[in-house]
């Protein structure tokens, strides 16, 4: 296991409660020891997220929760581990490369995940991007094979052990099909990938759609892979549980 | 993709359009095999005079093409014009173009070795013809539909079940169009192992704007040679209306390179602001679509400044669409590209003549 083993990846939807909540949240992360967190940035069409997200969504651009409102929300997280922004890529083509950087610049990102952008389609905007500091996660799905693979975490480079785990990781998608957790996902298929991948690099992975139950997240971690949580957070926190309440039980 | 078409030999297969570089795979990694898998099929296809054969076969003898051109004398003295031809794609077996579409993705998804179509609509008439194909071919059928354009289209959804398709509503957003695509991608995402998903205009990610254009053209070539017959002479003009642009481009496309102007028609709706019409081209720079990424695309986008999609209006519901497919486009001038044609509006005040 790696000594930069981050045990848990937790989702958040920015705006969800609400912006307000959002300094609270990411400090809360911070006193439980989290290297990372993924903050979503809220999408009218999230075309690779379940219900859960696609509301939460929902709800958090109908409270006003806009790219820059999220990005002056981030700046002024003082506390906070981390933050990888989960996004897609229209609302940060719409600010452009230059633009985006500045607000970037006060905030806790260190990083973008950005669902549908291929590492080849935007070639200037990524590069701006990664030489400012601000990297794209490579994503591994079912259906990228070894030599895909390959090539995806060549292009988006690993930056070497003196990063931080936010930069570094891999993102292996644990099955087909968007984001939640109402059916359970079988880890079998995904542990077989995780070892396969170890051949190909020696990067830090986080391993997550699906996932949420303590036992799951507890399996992912003996892989020395770090789990994700999302839908189960988001959903948790809509029904009034706390974050440190929620997160705790799944740290182990 | 631009880096990797080794196969595209006497195909060509271009994935980007124009000098706004619109197109492009703006996909979900789960959704990039697939996808690679699936130019290489239509290329493979394309190539391959047994699944041409086997197309052309299945447009006449299932489809019903060559369909006719039908002169309207008295529709054109009322518009003060010589004469005037309609292309009746409604004379295709289930009433539109969009059956061309979907019989050639539905046997190129058999030639794949996938049994299960995955398809949106919007109108209902690309999911009826979806249906329609599976049903002939033997492939089970999953229609994505907007709850509002299942309320307003409910004939068309009847439809889909005779054919045996299941219908799945969508309600999130406004219930329409977009709302039914963004369906359609997240089951294809989840089931892209076993299905195929037959996207029903110009639009998404490549290799789906040059595939549907390619099975559309149909139209034009037709066009192209029943009017040279009945006319004798190439029209002054050729017209169609642009959803995603499927029929547009399908009935343009052979129309290039003549001496004559082509026109998209696109939404008006009933209103100037954003929200209450779908024309991305012609109120371009003046509040209708900026460039922006959509549905695996880039391309004229109906959004706000946040770059969120916006709602869009319009009494067509096959029309209803905040994007418009990327090789369709405004030609920019001095310029000749893979975009068709110039765009107006319908609806009052929209002008018509060159743009
Ligand atoms: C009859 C008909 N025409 C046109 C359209 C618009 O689509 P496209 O622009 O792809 O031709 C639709 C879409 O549903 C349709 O049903």
């Amino acid at each position: 296991m790696e000594p930069t083993m981050n045990p848990l990846l937790p989702f958040l939807m920015a705006g969800d409660p609400s912006l307000a909540a959002l300094p609270g949240l990411l400090s809360e992360a911070k006193a439980l020891g989290l290297d990372a967190i993924e903050v979503g940035l809220p999408h009218s069409d999230p075309i690779a997220d379940g219900p859960v997200l696609q509301a939460a969504a929902q709800r958090a651009i109908a409270d006003g929760a806009t790219p820059i409102k999220v990005l002056e929300a981030l700046a002024a997280c003082a506390e906070s581990p981390d933050v990888i922004l989960f996004t897609y890529l229209n609302p940060l083509f719409q600010l452009g490369a230059e633009r985006l950087i500045g607000l970037l610049r006060p905030t806790p990102v260190k990083a973008l995940l950005v669902v549908d952008l291929p590492d080849d389609q935007e070639p200037d905007f990524e590069r701006t991007l990664r030489d400012a500091g601000y990297p794209m996660v490579p994503l591994l799905a079912p259906t990228t094979d070894l030599e895909r693979a390959k090539g995806l975490l060549a292009r988006r480079p690993d930056p070497g052990p003196g990063a931080p785990f936010a930069q570094r990781f891999a993102y292996v998608v644990a099955r087909l099909g968007v984001t939640g957790s109402d059916q359970a996902t079988d880890l079998a298929p995904v542990r077989e990938r995780v070892a396969a991948l170890r051949g190909l690099s020696e990067r830090p992975l986080a391993v997550g759609f699906g996932l949420g139950d303590p036992a799951s997240l507890a399996a992912v971690r003996r892989w020395g892979t770090t789990p994700v949580v999302g839908s189960a957070l988001v959903k948790a926190l809509a029904a009034g549980t706390g974050l440190t309440g929620f997160l705790t039980p799944r740290l182990t | 993709m631009t880096h990797a078409a080794p196969h595209a030999t006497a195909f060509t297969l271009p994935d980007r359009f124009g000098t706004a570089e619109f197109g492009g795979c703006y996909a979900p990694e789960t959704l990039m095999q697939p996808l690679l898998d699936l130019e290489a099929a239509f290329v493979a296809a394309v190539e391959d005079p047994a699944f041409q054969l086997e197309l052309k076969t299945e447009l006449r003898n299932f489809v019903g093409r060559p369909t006719p051109l039908t002169p309207a004398p008295r529709l054109a003295a009322r518009l003060g014009l010589d004469a005037l031809y309609l292309k009746r794609e409604d004379l295709t077996h289930t009433g539109a173009h969009k059956i061309n579409n979907a019989l050639a993705q539905a046997l190129l998804a058999k030639r794949m070795g996938k049994a299960e179509i995955i398809a949106e609509t919007g109108a209902g008439q690309h999911g009826v013809a979806t249906a329609a194909a599976c049903a002939r071919l033997g492939l089970s059928c999953t229609v994505y539909m907007g709850v509002t354009d299942m309320a307003r289209q409910a004939p068309n959804v009847a439809r889909m079940r005779m054919f045996g398709a299941t219908v799945v509503p969508v309600a999130s957003g406004q219930g329409t169009l977009k709302e039914a695509v963004n369906e359609a991608l997240r089951a294809w995402a989840g089931r892209c192992d076993a299905a195929h998903y037959i996207l029903g205009s110009a639009l998404g990610p490549h290799p789906f704007p040059t595939m549907v254009r390619t099975f559309q053209t149909v139209i034009g070539e037709e066009a192209l040679a029943q009017v040279l017959e009945q006319r004798g002479a190439l029209p002054d003009a050729v017209i169609a209306c642009a959803g995603g642009g499927s029929n547009g481009l399908g009935l343009l496309v052979p129309f290039l390179g003549y001496r004559l102007r082509r026109f998209v028609v696109e939404a008006g709706g009933h209103g100037d602001g954003l929200g209450e019409h779908a024309a991305r081209v012609s109120r371009e720079g003046q509040g209708g679509g900026r460039v922006g990424v959509l549905h695996g695309c880039k391309t004229l986008l109906l959004q706000d400044e946040h770059g969120h999609t916006a709602e869009t209006a319009s009494i067509s519901a096959g029309l209803d669409y905040p994007a418009l497919g990327p090789r369709t486009r405004r030609p920019r001038p001095g310029r000749e590209g893979g975009g068709a044609a110039g765009l107006r509006r319908d609806g009052a005040g929209g002008r018509e003549g060159p743009v």
